[in-house]
């Protein structure tokens, strides 16, 4: 805490607004990281993500709104001025340099004399796994190297905030387990205030501390991960995070009437829109509802069944092992503590109805 | 499969190193000839005459001079003009490319002439100053198309990454978009040098007699082959130097 009792390095945004011609990208953003936190922004493409992150940055103007960092109003101060590192989706890295020259560049520019910055980047290279790389050439370097490099470079500037604009998504799967958790473990080391941009909502949920969802130009929740997977504040974000199971109907005295079956229902009595993430839909023999098998897919993982009966749809995933072939009729019991009851307020939406990818 | 390319090399170098060595023994024949293959005396008199009646020394020293500045001062406004038509390819960018290649298609006796009249009017016919600019009106459409190639968007990309590195601008330019674009950069200059150094046309009409290297050269050609050779030679030694610090420059870059 600083003197005026705000955190160093909390960011606050407020009312960002950007227009790129005349469509706009960022539809007054609010978005608040405590200082030494972790927050995944997850979305779909073309939601504003990146554009959001370079307007933090400074490196995208801004139509409207304030950022603060660490206390202070930076929206008015240039890139280079507002100590925030960018870890971009390609390296970017220096080609005439090497190495350890790549990783010490804000000493480089800085004047900081050789010996110690080639000390200091030799230190950085170890954290992030590459000891003794300091020599090696950029084009000598796998794209997994080069990553792991821009990020000890953003390091080395010791910024009041980590932005990183899906820094892993050109780097193979296996790969990219190790370099989440090597981003997660260099950040606590350092409480370093951090934004991490990825449009795979796995990946938020594994890298955020809080995880905000952005749905055209606007942070729609933005929560510990958990409620955003399981308490979601809108049908729409619900979809987003892989639950396309909702239940629209009226709760009389605690149940509610889905098809010719009734089921006990959480709340109070009224119109109610509710969720349930298909990996808690349970097959029971003695379960209420009584739905035929669609259609089954095969993910490697898990089995995904589409369920149908009249107008009710349910989606359910079950251990391949136990799946039912597609045609059989199957009872579903669906736990009353798993079902989420969707606020009604939001549900007409601050988002319009729209298309996106949900796969 | 590698007896051809070979063969192919060698042709190249004996076409490209034959004239040359005709020069050189030219240059530096005092008594040649014919029918002898080679000069039956070797000596200094063309360099000697060159200096002397060509006034050879103050004729490199102004092509220099000419060169060094016109082409310094094309980089200077090439590098925002080229940095600003990478950065936006509008629907007019292959009209304006056309516009600024336009002084390429104009002979240069035409510009010099135009040039001359206001020159003479301006107080710059005749002078330096009025030589680097007239130069200038050459050297910029070559500087700037080849300086246009140099800012790509990955350029752009380096220069954000160290913006968002609390890099202020002239140390930007000094860390990132100079080392970035050094070859480019590289070849425009040389690439203007040369047109500059070896401008004929503009130099007679606009420098009003002030010796310039091509100028001085070619009273030689007819009547002394080894003076002209002498000159030629001066003449040549900056284009080699030029053509191998080039392909130095864009060796090390690749």
């Amino acid at each position: 805490m600083d003197a005026d009792g705000a955190a160093i390095g909390a960011l606050l945004c407020s009312g960002l607004t950007v227009a790129r011609g005349r469509a706009p990208v960022l539809r007054g953003v609010e978005l608040e990281i405590p200082s030494g936190t972790r927050t995944a922004l997850v979305g779909p493409s073309g939601a504003g993500k990146t554009t959001l992150l370079r307007a933090i940055a400074g490196l995208q103007p801004v139509q409207s709104g304030t950022i603060e960092l660490g206390g202070q109003r930076v929206d008015g101060l240039p890139a280079h001025r507002r100590g925030c590192a960018v870890v971009f989706q390609e390296p970017r890295l220096l080609p005439h340099l090497d190495a350890a020259e790549n990783v010490a560049f804000s000493l480089r520019t800085a004047g900081v004399r050789r010996v110690e910055r080639r000390s200091r980047a030799a230190a950085l290279l170890g954290d992030v796994g590459l000891d003794g790389f300091g020599r090696r050439r950029v084009g000598e370097l796998s794209g997994g190297e080069q990553q792991r490099i821009a990020l000890a470079r953003a390091l080395c500037a010791e910024p009041q905030l980590l932005l990183l604009d899906e820094p892993f998504s050109a780097v193979d799967a296996n790969r990219r387990e190790e370099l989440r958790a090597l981003l997660v473990a260099l950040q606590q080391e350092r409480r370093l205030t951090t934004l991490f941009v990825t449009h795979d909502r796995g990946e938020a949920a594994q890298l955020g501390e809080r995880v905000a969802l952005m749905l055209e130009g606007r942070i729609i929740q933005h929560d510990e991960p958990s409620v955003l997977f399981e308490r979601p504040s809108s049908p729409i974000v619900a979809r987003f995070f892989g639950s396309s199971n909702i239940l629209r109907g009226v709760i009389r005295a605690g149940a509610i009437t889905l098809g010719q079956c009734t089921i006990p229902a959480p709340g109070p009595d009224g119109e109610a829109c509710l969720t349930i993430r298909p990996e808690r839909v349970i097959l029971a023999r003695d379960g209420p509802l009584e739905l035929q098998v669609l259609e089954t897919t095969y993910t490697g993982t898990h089995t995904r069944l589409r369920l149908g009966s009249g107008d009710l749809a349910l989606v359910a995933t079950v251990a391949p092992s136990l799946a039912p072939a597609a045609g059989a009729h199957v009872r579903v019991e669906l736990p009353i503590e798993d079902l989420w009851r969707i606020p009604l307020a939001h549900e007409a939406g601050e988002v319009p109805a729209q298309e996106w990818d949900l796969t | 499969m590698r007896e051809p390319r070979r063969i192919a090399t060698a042709a190249a170098v004996v076409l490209f190193a034959a004239p040359l060595t005709v020069l050189v023994i030219q240059a530096f024949a005092e008594v040649w000839r014919y029918p002898a293959l080679l000069p039956q005396q070797f000596g200094l008199r063309g360099f000697r005459v060159a200096f002397a009646e060509g006034d050879a020394a103050a004729a490199v020293s102004n092509s220099l001079e000419v060169a060094l500045l016109s082409t310094g001062l094309a980089v200077l406004i090439a590098w925002p003009a080229a940095r600003s038509l990478a950065a936006t390819r509008g629907r007019w960018h292959g009209a304006v490319l056309l516009l600024l290649a336009l002084p390429l298609l104009v002979p240069p006796f035409a510009t010099g002439t135009g040039l001359t009249e206001w020159f003479i009017r301006l107080g710059l016919a005749g002078t330096r100053a009025g030589l680097v600019l007239a130069h200038l009106t050459v050297v910029l459409p070559y500087v700037l198309l080849v300086l246009t190639s140099a800012f790509s968007p990955r350029v752009v990309e380096l220069e954000e990454m160290a913006r968002s590195l609390g890099t202020p601008p002239l140390r930007r330019l000094v860390f990132v978009t100079v080392p970035s674009v050094r070859a480019v950069l590289t070849a425009a200059f040389l690439l203007g040098f040369l047109v500059s150094w070896s401008q004929y046309g503009t130099s007679l009409v606009v420098g009003a007699g002030l010796p310039m290297l091509p100028l001085t050269l070619l009273p030689f050609i007819g009547s002394d082959p080894t003076v002209a050779a002498a000159l030629s030679l001066m003449f040549l030694v900056p284009a080699i130097l030029a053509l191998v610090l080039a392909s130095r420059a864009t060796r090390e870059t690749l």
